[in-house]
């Protein structure tokens, strides 16, 4: 890794984390970290309580795989459950002259630039659990499938704040194609 | 809008009067085949007949219904299509929103001389509104009608003025032979798989005669199922024809179902540049085009779209695509290649990815067998994106995707850390100034 000392000063070290001088990055709300909790709860709690449940009536053979499958189940919803305050840290958004930015993603590190002139339509989505935690997800949708600008975790006036800014942007440009 | 109001509405126009039996044309071979398959033995002959007849006249009769309910015209800058029986639906097309239009001539219409006028708007997960079936030349005049008011909406042109304009004919480009494309289609994997499939079949024989009827059965549907393909692809380009209109590029193919799309430039989102292996010896090359209205379902149709140069070499290559970009020379895209070190990813295909930027594009690199140049204009992307994996952070390596609004996108796979992060900046800066300048 030689490259590391040619670096030079207005490069930034990372690619995922770019133009930091002019940059600056929302992060999302802590709380979305017991939402996230509380989603994996409800997936992986029925398959390890029906594990449980094999492996304490089922006869021998029967009960060791269960319960094997009931382990593994249990131990990669813990490392999971602890990797998850991370991903919900690596969450950031920031919102240039021109376009938003998103990144997101702790092993796998995505970033997103969408141009609001590109926006088709905007969503704003909360769910029974987000709700509870007064959280909301935006969404901006362009015209291309695969540019996920998603931002969860924001707090009601801030997603409608975000909601109405990227409206706005958008609307004074052209169709978006 | 106040200009809309004041215009006279256009009597409403029906399709076709043989459309509905043209569209029920499957249902009453299908009803037939249903009844005859049990009912004939049965029912005896008079029996039979009166239940074909009762069935036969209530399609028909559904169907006449059915054309009665269905309209379509144009009203300002809109297609209104009316249809439906029970449900009625009004769907109001803006024009200024088409992307192309796909004039389709399946094998019974053209026995009866009528077409099918697909138009492709984004958002349908299928063709919009296919007005099935006009007469010819009702079709072709309503094709240049909607396409001069589409682009008329975009940009004014002279000459046009709500009517029939006085369109030049079209100029004819390129064409390709019929030779070319069935050659090109037997240098295909599957075709040459076939063989390979008899001598398996004949070593099966050699060693257990009694298995060979379950191996020639299964050969005969493998070989079916793998040469549809090919013969689909061959019965799609046959008689492959580019010309350029005022409209757009206009493209013509097909044997059975003839298609005539016409798609404006300023549509074509990306374009993919393809060398298959086996091609290689004959330095062909194929190219598509994409438009954001061709879903993923279309090419699951018997017409697939977005073809624009089947099988051909360079030159032609060159030539059609000057036509959809004047400026962009396909030779002159020069890409430059991952570093050496992406050996550790893709170890296999790390000498093919590469990426470049030129004047008006963005183009990249991929694929080891079938190579692929995927040229993409900075006025068409949508989104940026970078991505980093786990081992790419390892090895200071990351991937750029610019996202278009249609299948095709191009990435410039494990780039230097660096230099992904200036590339995502110069397509971002540059897509914004394409945009600001078109």
């Amino acid at each position: 890794m030689t490259n590391l000392e040619i670096v030079n000063a207005p490069v930034p070290p990372s690619a995922l984390s770019p133009w930091p001088q002019t940059v600056d990055w929302h992060r999302v709300s802590p709380r979305l970290i017991w939402v996230e909790e509380l989603q994996l709860l409800a997936s992986a709690a029925p398959v390890v309580l029906g594990c449980l449940l094999g492996f304490l009536f089922l006869d021998p053979p029967w009960s060791t795989v269960v319960g094997m499958v009931g382990a593994f189940a249990a131990a990669s919803a813990a490392v999971r459950a602890l990797w998850i305050p991370r991903i919900v840290h690596s969450w950031g958004y920031a919102e240039r002259e021109r376009d938003l930015l998103v990144r997101h993603g702790r092993l796998i590190r995505r970033l997103s630039i969408v141009p609001y002139a590109r926006m088709q339509f905007v969503d704003v989505t909360a769910g029974p659990v987000e709700r509870a935690f007064r959280l909301a997800t935006v969404q901006l949708h362009t015209a291309a499938a695969a540019s996920d600008a998603v931002v969860p975790g924001l707090a009601p006036a801030e997603a409608s704040r975000l909601r109405d800014r990227l409206t706005a942007l958008g609307e004074d440009r052209a169709e978006g194609l | 809008m106040s200009s809309l109001s004041q215009a006279p509405v256009e009597p409403r126009r029906r399709l076709h009067p043989l459309s509905p039996l043209l569209r029920s044309a499957r249902l009453i071979g299908l009803a037939i085949v249903a009844i005859s398959w049990r009912g004939y033995a049965q029912l005896g002959t008079a029996r039979f007949l009166e239940v074909v007849l009762l069935v036969l006249l209530g399609i028909i009769v559904l169907s006449i219904a059915s054309w009665w309910f269905t309209g379509y015209h144009v009203v300002g800058r809109e297609l209104r299509v009316y249809e439906g029986l029970l449900r009625r639906r009004v769907r109001a097309i803006p024009l200024e929103r088409l992307q192309a239009v796909n004039l389709v001539r399946p094998v019974l219409a053209q026995a009866v001389g009528l077409a099918e006028l697909r138009l492709e708007v984004v958002g349908g997960d299928k063709a919009e509104a296919p007005l099935a079936y006009l007469t010819v030349d009702e079709a072709v005049r309503l094709r240049d009608r909607l396409l001069a008011l589409s682009s008329q909406a975009t940009a004014t042109r002279p000459g046009v003025a709500g009517g029939v304009p006085q369109a030049p004919p079209d100029q004819l480009v390129h064409a390709v032979t019929n030779a070319d494309v069935v050659t090109g289609q037997l240098l295909t994997p599957q075709v040459w798989f076939v063989p390979v499939g008899v001598l398996a079949v004949l070593a099966q024989f050699a060693y257990s005669p009694e298995w060979t009827f379950v191996g020639v059965a299964s050969l005969i549907t493998a070989a079916v199922g793998v040469l549809q393909q090919p013969v689909r692809r061959v019965l799609d380009d046959w008689d492959f024809r580019l010309a350029t209109s005022p409209d757009g590029l206009r493209l013509h193919h097909g044997l059975l179902d003839k298609r005539n799309e016409t798609v404006p430039p300023h549509r074509v989102q990306a374009v993919g540049v393809t060398w298959p292996l086996l091609w290689r010896p004959k330095a062909w090359l194929r190219c598509r085009i994409d438009v954001a209205g061709y879903g993923p379902t279309e090419g699951r149709r018997q017409i697939q779209a977005g073809r624009l140069l089947p099988v051909g070499t360079m030159d032609a290559a060159r030539l059609v695509v000057r036509q959809v970009w004047p400026e962009v020379e396909l030779t002159a895209l020069a890409v430059t290649p991952s570093p050496t070190r992406a050996r550790w990813l893709a170890p296999l295909r790390q000498f093919v990815l590469g990426a470049g930027l030129t004047d008006t594009v963005f183009v990249s690199r991929d694929g080891l067998l079938t190579r692929e140049l995927v040229v993409v204009p900075y006025a068409r992307i949508q989104s940026v994106r970078v991505v980093q994996g786990p081992l790419a952070r390892l090895l200071r390596l990351a991937t750029v995707h610019a996202d278009t609004a249609g299948r095709l996108h191009a990435i410039a796979h494990l780039r230097d850390v660096d230099e992904a992060w200036e590339l995502a900046a110069q397509l971002t800066e540059r897509a914004r100034a394409a945009r600001s300048a078109g």
